[in-house]
């Protein structure tokens, strides 16, 4: 006979208002098996949990219910709460009359019913409940760091600086990311590469961390502190311990008009290439695609050219396996192209450029060295046409969130623009001006007023090319919404801030959740802004969504913060709430007949073989087993094992049964 | 007829096997699973046109089993419960020594797995145009005509497991419907526990069912079971791609992700 206390709480009113707890704790307490119960303000409360204590000890409770709020929430709380007073913690259940019942009803009987019929369900599960005992699984301490930007470096300097060993994958060449393609930064204008370099200088250096750049996360296996990670280092045909870096062969590569990744096709570059002069590493790669050797078979110059030998042609990509005990996400963004508005020309006006294009022009080593020039014809433009929100906050693109960067860098833009090119005039257009953040506001005022930015307040319809001018038409909010024509000599485009291409791929492969617009999820968007949904992951910065460089900054350091934390344990601690094989009395052994399907479905990998062996060492069963580190109780494995083989320790097959019996035979 | 005689007592008298599955004659005109494990029971080995069933149901049954290394003589359908048999770790490549009937008279012996695979891929795996027929009529039907045309024909079903004992893929120590511990599936036979154990069987076929029908042919309430869990075949071939039985190392089309598998059924 089970021994069981109820707690009924009222959750200040939140409960109290349309559940009668004090009739549901009475109730309650003519339910077989209920020894003691009773009903509180607050359970969660120091007295609440006291007072649950001196029940289990007093009343000598086997089991305890507490109907509360969601588990979610408080079941930690209880179960300590529980295991403090001597009961084992899985002996304490949660029954949700919070977010199941008081908050979803009016106050009514059946409101009241139904939180006794959920206490009843939980009273007959805890009957069936085991006690278990925490599973403790070491902890690797090295951290994944996928991607190579501002974001990355800052997370990957951050825990490396914390003792713990790092690994940065990068799919360029070269780290830097977005940031290091910008000319100036905001609010305080200070060159991008400036502030960027020596930290990407320091990744390269830093004894705790190893760098795979041109790489790119293949597989994800394990868990939190367990990862497995597969990295495909694509073949830079290159012997990367020969080359000297002196650049010889990027120079006498007869491909030389190739467009310019980095130079966001403004500028042409060879087909072995190292992306900018201060890339880390400052090594080239070939680019197999528009290589000469690779299309016709013949032409080698390089290998010819190269002082130190160090070409491989036949290079094959490699793949490395990494441990490791945590991952920071920090893939960064992107922003649409030209191409995408049909109003501005789908991208068929040169002069028509996006707003990472300008950063290149503006960046002293773009293709223009610094000049203000229009891409068609070199010729400095007297007018230029800022449209912000270009694609952000239009549903109409599908993209409704706003980009939250571009405010900022169009009025810097303008403001680089009227520094290098004194009798030029600048316009933007634009929806509002969103300029939170320290020194923002005072930044976009500078533009409007000390280099006199013509600011419309109004949305750009159409863009045309007459004479050698772009045409671009809107309309004027401000004044009445009147017609406005501006012939401009070139057009800059804010466009919004996009997923990064492969996104959605990537976090396929990682085992994370992403948003509708292929953004990685957090946890919780106020307190777990850093995490996600799987532990042991992380993100950092734009991959998230739009941020910028301060923004970026941060959140890689909380997640650095986070991956220190976790590795400030050697051990972790983790619920013993997993999958189990049955086992039996020979010659059956389990009911498990060994067709493995669980352990094609299982996403952890956690099925094992087993082989049963008799005295002569012959193998007379194989069974699947469950690996205690790696099963994270999803459950999977239960659904479609045909023969119900496994079972699920705190949800068993026989505790759902009970349940579900509990409601029906009411 | 002669060389399938010939053959096993070859097999038999080298110790190739201990015993061989192959059809006999029964005590009416109907044909029978013999299994011949002297040169003298090899002797009544029959193969006539009547001999369509599906014998490898018998290579799993335990007294079967314990006979030492088994020959069976495999139709198509046959073939394609051992390679599912054998994605499903049941049986390994050499295990089982098998010969197949072609339609001149002649014998096959396939060595390993990979030559059944070859085979197969040219074999002729559908279902018959008269089975097809039936599945279009039912499948023509409004959902609640559906609904009672399978609780009607349920309703006949009196527990006997026939069906279940038939079916090559049914190979479980322990079915799930032998489970009292908890009970989710009711052993009396009325309408709702035969309807929970019909259901519970052709879910536990989806992707699995080779279409040999031994389930319709072991009814002897005549319920069309068969239909049901060839139903889900094709289903399963477009929205997955997968076809059951035809490759000895496929993992189960309902236990991987594919990223390009279809999600039209998520609402």
């Amino acid at each position: 006979m089970s021994r069981i206390g109820v707690f009924v709480c009222h959750c200040g009113e939140n409960i109290s208002a349309t559940v009668n707890c004090e009739k549901v704790a009475q109730i309650s307490k003519e339910l077989k098996g209920v020894e003691f119960s009773t009903d509180y303000k607050y359970m969660c409360s120091d007295p609440g949990q006291t007072m649950l204590k001196e029940a289990i000890k007093e009343h000598k409770l086997d089991g305890v219910v507490v109907a509360a709020c969601s588990p979610r929430m408080h079941e930690p709380t209880f179960r300590k709460a529980c295991s403090e007073a001597g009961l084992n913690p899985y002996l304490c259940e949660m029954s949700n009359i919070r977010e199941h019942c008081s908050w979803v009803h009016p106050k009514d009987d059946l409101t009241t019913e139904k939180a006794e019929d959920l206490v009843r369900v939980m009273v007959e599960k805890v009957k069936k409940n085991k006690a278990l005992n925490s599973i403790k699984v070491p902890v690797t301490k090295t951290a994944l760091v996928i991607g190579g930007g501002v974001a990355g470096i800052q997370a990957a300097l951050d825990i490396a600086n914390c003792g713990h060993k790092v690994v940065m994958v990068e799919k360029q060449p070269s780290i830097g990311g977005h940031m290091s393609q910008l000319s100036e930064t905001f609010p305080t204008l200070d060159c991008s590469q400036c502030i960027l370099t020596p930290r990407m200088v320091e990744i390269a250096q830093h004894p705790n961390i190893t760098l795979y750049t041109y790489a790119e996360v293949e597989k994800v296996d394990g868990f939190i502190g367990n990862f497995k990670i597969t990295v495909r280092k694509k073949s830079k045909s290159l012997d990367e311990h020969l080359c000297t870096g002196c650049g010889l062969c990027t120079t006498k590569c007869p491909q030389k008009k190739i467009p310019n990744e980095f130079e966001r096709g403004l500028g042409f570059r060879p087909a072995i290439y190292v992306p900018f002069p201060q890339a880390v590493p400052n090594k080239p790669v070939i680019d197999r695609e528009n290589c000469t050797y690779y299309i016709k078979g013949k032409c080698k110059v390089c290998e010819i050219v190269c002082p130190t030998k160090a070409i491989r042609f036949d290079q094959e990509d490699e793949l490395v396996e990494i441990e490791a005990g945590a991952i920071v996400l920090a893939t960064g963004f992107d922003v649409l192209k030209s191409d995408f508005f049909p109003e501005y020309g789908y991208g068929k006006y040169k002069d028509v450029i996006d707003g990472l294009q300008f950063e290149r022009l503006a960046s002293a080593s773009g293709p223009t060295m610094g000049e203000i020039r229009r891409p068609s014809d070199g010729q400095i433009p007297k007018k230029i046409v800022f449209v912000a929100c270009a694609g952000s906050r239009d549903p109409a693109k599908g993209i409704e969130y706003c980009s939250k960067i571009c405010c900022m860098y169009t009025a810097k833009h303008a403001m680089l623009y009227k520094h290098k090119v004194h009798d030029g005039t600048p316009y933007v257009f634009y929806m509002d001006i969103r300029a939170g953040g320290k020194m923002y506001e005072e930044f976009v005022r500078r533009a409007i007023v000390e280099d006199e930015t013509q600011y419309i307040r109004g949305r750009v319809s159409t863009i045309y090319e007459k004479n050698g001018k772009l045409i671009v038409k809107g309309a004027d909010t401000l004044m009445g919404a009147e017609p406005v024509e501006i012939e401009a000599d070139m057009v800059v485009l804010a466009t919004a801030g996009v997923a990064n291409h492969g996104a959605e791929a990537l976090a396929q492969t990682v085992h994370v959740s992403y948003d509708a617009y292929k953004f990685f999820a957090e946890a919780h968007p106020k307190l777990k802004p850093v995490e996600t949904n799987t532990a042991g992951i992380f993100l950092a910065g734009a991959c998230q969504a739009p941020k910028d460089i301060p923004e970026s900054v941060a959140a890689a350091s909380g997640a650095a913060v986070k991956v220190a934390a976790l590795f400030s344990n050697d051990e972790l601690t983790r619920e013993p709430l997993i999958a189990v094989v049955n086992r039996q009395a020979p010659p059956v052994f389990s009911s498990c007949v060994g067709c493995f399907l669980c352990q094609s479905v299982c996403p952890y990998q956690a099925i094992e073989r087993e082989e049963i062996k008799n005295r002569n060492g012959e193998v007379i069963k194989t069974l699947a087993k469950v690996n205690e580190g790696l099963c994270q109780g999803c459950g999977t494995c239960v659904a479609l094992c045909r023969t119900k083989a496994i079972d699920i320790h705190g949800y068993s097959n026989q505790q759902v049964y009970t349940e579900v019996m509990a409601l029906l035979n009411d | 007829m002669n060389e399938l005689i010939n053959k096993v007592t070859k097999l038999l008298n080298d110790k190739t096997i201990d015993a061989f599955i192959g059809y006999g004659q029964g005590s009416t005109d109907r044909v029978r699973a013999i299994f011949a494990r002297t040169v003298e029971q090899a002797s009544k080995l029959i193969y006539t046109p009547a001999c369509t069933f599906n014998l490898s149901g018998y290579l799993l049954k335990h007294e079967v089993k314990h006979l030492g290394k088994l020959g069976i003589l495999a139709n198509v359908a046959a073939l394609r419960s051992i390679m599912q048999l054998a994605s499903e770790f049941q049986i390994k490549d050499g295990e089982v020594y098998i010969l197949f009937v072609n339609d001149d008279a002649s014998l096959t012996e396939f060595s390993d797995f990979q030559s059944i695979e070859a085979f197969l891929e040219k074999a002729n795996i559908d279902i018959t145009p008269d089975e097809k027929a039936r599945i279009e009529k039912i499948e023509a039907m409004s959902v609640s005509e559906r609904w009672e045309f399978w609780n009607k024909e349920f309703e006949k079903c009196i527990k006997c497991y026939a069906c279940r004992a038939a079916c090559p893929m049914c190979y479980c120590h322990r079915c799930t419907t032998d489970v009292n511990q908890p009970q989710w599936i009711p052993v009396a036979s009325h309408e709702r526990g035969n309807l929970d154990y019909h259901l519970m069987r052709a879910m536990h076929l989806a992707g699995r069912c080779i279409n040999c029908g031994e389930c319709a042919n072991a009814c002897p309430m005549d319920i069309p079971l068969n239909l049901l869990t060839y139903q889900l075949i094709d289903p399963i071939k477009t929205g997955f791609g997968a076809t059951a039985g035809m490759k000895a190392d496929a993992v189960y089309a309902l236990s991987t992700f594919k990223p390009d598998d279809k999600e039209n059924f998520i609402i």
